[in-house]
């Protein structure tokens, strides 16, 4: 049923591609060329969608990841070649959120929630609130508790891919390491981004 | 189980990625394995520049922060190449590639001037559309033949894959190694660092004659 | 000389994203002349939907701890493929069994496909996938730090 109208669907990718590109190379400012990447990004993962398989589905993580990834160094490589480095970016200054206890309880809340969520989307959800409770506070926390989290996260993922790959009678005790793997490697990727955000204000 | 590149010495299963040792990948494998231990071993060289026509010169001065971290991106620009070149299935090859392309910008965005930066701000756009033909060509392939695995796309036994998303891989290791721009690649060599450097070079060379390998038998 | 214009051309940097564009641009609608292809009806990991499931888009095949039919690559490297599909958590067995809705969230809980796929069967993409993110972080939070100091 996919088989017929793929072609269909290939066409369209296909016209926003070259249309994605063709503005690509007419552009000549910096930024907008970040942006412009950004936008061809999509058809990238029209391809992928366009396979309308399971294994679509699971090529377009990886998918938008890289774009993303990319997309952020490519932005601190920016920031720094301009030279807008020292310019204040202002966190959220609203009185209310920096002296009360709110900040704290939605972000716990968030939190709670993102775990009982677990992977991705909870991991998601959880840096959500580390990156609210980052931007009220308006004080950097310890990167270092961050980093450290990070890298054990990364530890137990790999641990897990090899459980799956040598012990594949293990594929409890292995899939609940790359949950939980992933969902403190998401929080702790996004929540350093809040932290870089909130302590330049 | 006879691929482009000789038949597999060693198989190394992963599930559904299997990557294979062919004495083509081997020798591939064995060269960027060679240059990631000499970038471990190597002292990095200090750049000179003399004012033309008095005896003065002066050192430029590298911070260590910089140089462990120009170290760091070589050491896994390496492994990601090594990745590359022995990896069994056209999506993963994609991802190692991609995975080259940013190792190298990293290589080159950690020098502390301006025009570098601004040459690796280029680079790295130009990486960042080149993954669009990666994953747009290996998604149809996947659509076209059902399969991602290159052996079992070697047997030709599947439909051919059309001539168009073999253009688009093809294009897009070009993008990500950044082969056909050597004449702008000279940028690069000015920025200083010696062994880090030949490892954006060297890893672009050896992607380019694995997708060679790969289109040949798509 | 043709060939001095070129490598003129080429050695500004500022260049080469333009020219990569239009390549991709030129490769992009050969790509549309060459249309149709044909697609290949069999598929690895098919898509099935049961819309009177409550586990809807991913329906999982069979309760947890038994093995789910899908279809891979290379069934001889992964023994046990199928029971991360077939695996609810406690949460989302108690979810599915008394709403029809479960399908809304059911990505973000541990076991099915999609964690199979990516956690199992190809699990060197992602780990690929994650060293891609972590290099670009690398780069980002250096550049960063050097800026702030």
């Amino acid at each position: 049923m996919i088989g017929q109208y793929y072609s269909w669907g290939l066409l369209v990718v296909l016209i926003a591609a070259v249309a994605g590109f063709a503005a690509l190379a007419f552009e000549k400012d910096d930024l907008h060329r970040l942006l412009l990447i950004d936008l061809v990004e999509i058809p990238s993962l029209g391809f992928i969608a366009l396979l309308g398989t399971d294994l679509a589905e699971a090529l377009i993580l990886p998918g938008l990841v890289v774009g993303i990834a990319e997309l952020f160094a490519l932005s601190q490589i920016y920031l720094v070649k301009e030279g807008l480095q020292d310019r204040p970016v202002r966190a959220l200054r609203i009185e209310v959120v920096q002296r009360s206890p709110a900040p704290l309880v939605l972000s716990s809340i968030l939190v709670v929630y993102g775990v009982i969520l677990s992977g991705f989307t909870g991991g998601a959800i959880a840096a959500l609130g580390l990156i609210f409770l980052f931007l009220a506070k308006d004080s950097a926390d310890d990167l270092h508790l961050l980093e450290l989290a990070s890298g054990m996260s990364w530890v137990l993922w790999i641990a897990a891919f090899f459980v799956f790959m040598f012990l594949p009678e293990y594929w409890y005790a292995a899939l609940m390491g790359a949950a939980i793997g992933i969902l403190i490697k998401v929080v702790t990727k996004l929540a350093l981004v809040g932290t870089m955000w909130g302590e330049q204000a | 189980m006879t691929t482009a590149g000789g038949t597999p010495l060693f198989l190394l299963e992963f599930g559904d990625i299997v990557i294979s040792f062919t004495p083509y990948t081997t020798s591939l494998f064995i060269l960027a394995l060679v240059f990631t231990l000499l970038v471990i071993a190597s002292r990095p060289e200090r750049q000179l520049d003399i004012a033309f026509g008095t005896d003065a010169y002066m050192t430029k001065e590298i911070s260590l922060s910089e140089m462990r971290f120009r170290r760091f991106m070589a050491i896994a620009c390496g492994l990601a190449s090594m990745g590359a070149v022995v990896t069994g299935d056209l999506f993963d090859f994609c991802l190692f590639t991609a995975l080259v392309g940013i190792c190298n910008v990293g290589i080159v965005a950690a020098v502390k001037s301006r025009h570098v930066q601004n040459a690796a701000y280029q680079y790295g756009l130009v990486a960042l559309a080149a993954t669009v033909l990666l994953f747009g060509g290996s998604a149809m392939v996947a659509a076209t033949t059902g399969t991602l695995s290159l052996p079992i796309l070697a047997t030709g036994t599947l439909p051919a894959v059309p001539l168009a998303v073999k253009a688009f891989i093809v294009i897009g290791v070009m993008g990500e190694g950044m082969a056909p721009f050597y004449a702008a690649k000279a940028e690069m060599f000015r920025a200083p660092g010696a062994p880090y450097v030949i490892m954006c070079s060297l890893s672009s060379l050896l992607i380019f004659l694995r997708v060679i390998e790969v289109v040949v038998q798509l | 000389m043709i060939i001095q214009r070129i490598s003129r051309f080429l050695s500004d940097f500022d260049n080469l994203m333009p020219l990569f564009a239009a390549a991709c641009a030129v490769i992009a609608a050969l790509a549309i002349i060459s249309l149709p292809f044909a697609y290949y009806d069999d598929q690895l990991y098919p898509k099935s939907i049961d819309e009177k499931s409550p586990l809807d888009p991913y329906d999982r095949g069979g309760p947890p701890f038994s093995r789910a039919e899908i279809r891979l690559q290379y069934p001889n490297n992964s023994p046990t493929a199928g029971y991360v599909t077939a695996y609810l958590t406690p949460f989302s067995w108690f979810l599915a069994n008394t709403t029809l809705h479960t399908g809304t969230t059911i990505v973000a809980h541990p076991g099915g496909i999609l964690d199979e796929i990516l956690y199992n069967t190809r699990g060197l993409d992602t780990v690929v996938e994650t060293a891609i993110l972590f290099i670009a972080f690398a780069i980002g939070s250096y550049i960063f730090r050097k800026g702030s100091r």
